[in-house]
């Protein structure tokens, strides 16, 4: 069995959004509203139900190192965010219905037929992907372009970037890539650079990410989280809660049930 | 020329252009489901368009635009009007089963009541569950697999069994023969599930990535189920009762509401350990509702509290408590959405080391991270 994922290296991204449109053409999804944000040339904003890949534009007054601008400190910082498909996939492991499995290709994919739209997949999510569109009533997100996979074809995103920014692959050899993309930045001064979720020991919240990432800021400015975790992983704290809770209600009810009430002795 | 303004206007009515004489919708996502125009299908991205941000870059604390990092829940009114019934019903159901051990026949009226008000408390968190769905049609999908991971299967297995057994208990019991050992059975085993019934709700809100939820998973559960038996006393309340069945009734309602009021401060103590993730219980509709819900539960405890056996004081002692739970409830729920779309929120969290690392230890995560902030 494969284990397929991306390798998004945010240094090679020029912010051209072919992955953006090649995602929305191949997977025939509906436009999600034309909005002018206002901020730089992102008016995507966000992933959603019918948005899987999304280019994020960051702008800082600093430069990047080895970089000059030509006019003051600026540096652009550009980075198409998609579905982590996570080891430990916090949306997989609240799926009450079972709608969410791990494929052959150890991808995180909602079957829609499945999927009854409770929407607790979407606030257990760590990175905010995955959406429920109201008029459809389903939660949608990046399948890995699960039909393509299973044609041999790399996904439609993956194919179309023209810097291969995005590079698809058996997870294994896109970490060695990275590593060694890594090591030639570091050597030529980008001492900034670094993976983001490519390995459990990296992001043990996750257990690493399927789709990994090289950046050169702190998490945030990229709007990820610095230290994510399925939440999952710390539910037992609330279960021995419930656990106490539970003696305590008993406790209580007992007495409230079987002591005498003080109405009758006074009678 | 009309002929291809239909065609035109068939072409781009779903938002996918995809021309249906040339091409076909067989895509990953040709399935969903477009009912209505991108606008009113994602009012959040008109609020992205008309929030322009005053400060693009904050290096002390960086974020992407201020936009939310999180998806906040989707979920309406009916989730926390459900969280106060199916605490209120759990509650009740474990109060019925303890009178209906006690032997007397005193206590068989209020016994019943509460038994009933367990059965119809299922029911009515059933439908809340079954309708908030974006697909209700399929709400038995739930049952078609046990997950223990994901505390809203195993919620909908205990609500479940626990509406089944409340109904045994409420219809069969007292019965002769195999029917009444059912009932009997149903009983016991509904008592025992009222106590996570009323519980796992607060497991179901921390086991999620919302700040605020997250970081209170240690005493939210108290919270719900004290909560839980506050509501329960505080509806049978608001029946005549006779005066014994009227002391059961406050002792049970006066544990339950010091037990939230305590609760809720520890909450507060809890989430408050990162002051940014605790905003939500302060500040803003959420803030002031959970200030309004603690205040009239506090008062419903006085009246509890205050001597005498008046049924007006009764009454105010139960509709206080009512009000007070479901206050709390939604002011629990709105502040997640608020921690939801505060993305500095999760940040601060998980600065703090009470991400990942208050799990899977100090050490490595922080790693991405540690990267010196550029220019230093």
């Amino acid at each position: 069995m494969s284990r397929m994922g991306f390798f998004t290296d945010s240094t090679l991204c020029i912010g051209c959004k072919a992955c953006e449109v090649a995602c929305k053409q191949w997977n025939q999804l509906p436009d999600d509203g034309f909005v002018f944000t206002g901020l730089s040339y992102d008016n995507t904003a966000h992933l959603g139900a019918s948005t899987w890949r999304h280019v994020a534009f960051v702008e800082r007054d600093k430069p990047l190192s080895q970089q000059r601008a030509g006019v003051g400190d600026f540096s652009w910082l550009l980075s198409s965010d998609v579905c982590k498909h996570c080891e430990r996939a916090g949306c997989l492991e609240n799926c009450p219905t079972g709608a969410i499995v791990r494929t052959e290709f150890n991808t995180v994919y909602v079957q829609p037929d499945i999927c009854n739209g409770c929407g607790y997949c979407i606030v257990g999510c760590p990175f905010g992907v995955i959406d429920r569109r109201e008029d459809d009533g389903r939660a949608w997100k990046c399948t890995l372009c699960y039909d393509r996979l299973k044609d041999d074809l790399e996904p439609a995103c993956a194919k179309s970037c023209p810097t291969d920014s995005i590079l698809f692959g058996e997870i294994d050899e896109l970490r060695d890539v990275a590593r060694a993309r890594l090591s030639t930045l570091h050597a030529q001064g980008v001492g900034e650079a670094y993976l983001y979720g490519a390995s459990a020991e990296d992001q043990p919240g996750t257990g690493g990410l399927n789709a990994f990432f090289l950046l050169v800021d702190r998490p945030e400015v990229y709007n990820l989280p610095p230290d994510p975790i399925a939440p999952q992983l710390k539910q037992g704290d609330a279960w021995r809660m419930v656990g106490v809770g539970a003696l305590a209600m008993a406790a209580v009810t007992l007495f409230a049930a079987f002591s005498p009430p003080a109405s009758r002795r006074l009678r | 020329m009309n002929d291809d303004l239909l065609r035109l206007l068939a072409r781009t009515k779903d938002g996918r252009n995809v021309d249906p004489t040339l091409g076909t919708l067989s895509g990953e996502g040709a399935q969903i489901e477009v009912r209505r125009p991108p606008s009113e299908a994602f009012p959040a991205a008109r609020e992205v368009a008309q929030e322009m941000p005053s400060v693009l870059l904050d290096a002390t604390a960086p974020s992407y635009y201020g936009l939310p990092m999180l998806k906040e829940p989707v979920w309406t009114w009916m989730i926390p009007a459900y969280f106060f019934v199916g605490g209120a019903s759990g509650a009740s159901s474990l109060l019925a089963t303890m009178l209906e051990l006690r032997r007397g026949s005193g206590w068989r009226r209020l016994a019943r009541r509460a038994r009933w008000l367990g059965v119809i408390g299922s029911a009515i968190s059933g439908a809340l569950l079954v309708v908030d769905l974006g697909r209700p049609s399929r709400f038995l999908n739930m049952l078609r697999v046990f997950r223990p991971s994901s505390p809203m299967n195993v919620g909908t297995w205990i609500l479940s069994v626990s509406g089944a057994s409340d109904s045994a208990a409420a219809l069969l019991r007292g019965r002769r023969g195999i029917l009444g050992a059912v009932g009997a059975i149903g009983g016991g085993v509904s008592g025992l599930m009222g106590m996570p019934l009323a519980g796992y709700t607060a497991v179901l809100l921390s086991t999620t990535a919302v700040p605020v939820w997250q970081q209170s998973r240690k005493t939210l559960p108290l919270l719900f189920m004290f909560s839980g038996m506050a509501s329960a006393a505080s509806l049978l309340e608001l029946l005549p009762v006779a005066p014994h069945e009227a002391e059961v009734l406050r002792r049970y309602a006066i544990a339950g509401k010091v037990g939230a009021l305590a609760a809720t401060a520890a909450v507060q103590r809890e989430a408050g350990r990162v002051p940014r993730v605790a905003r939500p219980l302060k500040r803003g509709a959420s803030g002031t509702l959970l200030t309004v819900g603690t205040a009239l539960t506090a008062a419903s405890l006085v009246a509890s509290l205050w001597p005498g056996r008046s049924r007006h004081k009764r009454l105010w002692s139960g509709i206080g408590g009512v009000l007070g739970a479901l206050a709390m409830r939604f002011a629990i729920v709105r502040a997640g959405t608020a921690s939801a779309r505060d993305p500095h929120a999760s940040f601060e969290q998980q600065r703090a080391g009470l991400g990942a690392a208050e799990v899977t230890g100090p050490s490595a995560p922080l790693r991405g991270a540690a990267v010196r902030p550029l220019g230093s």
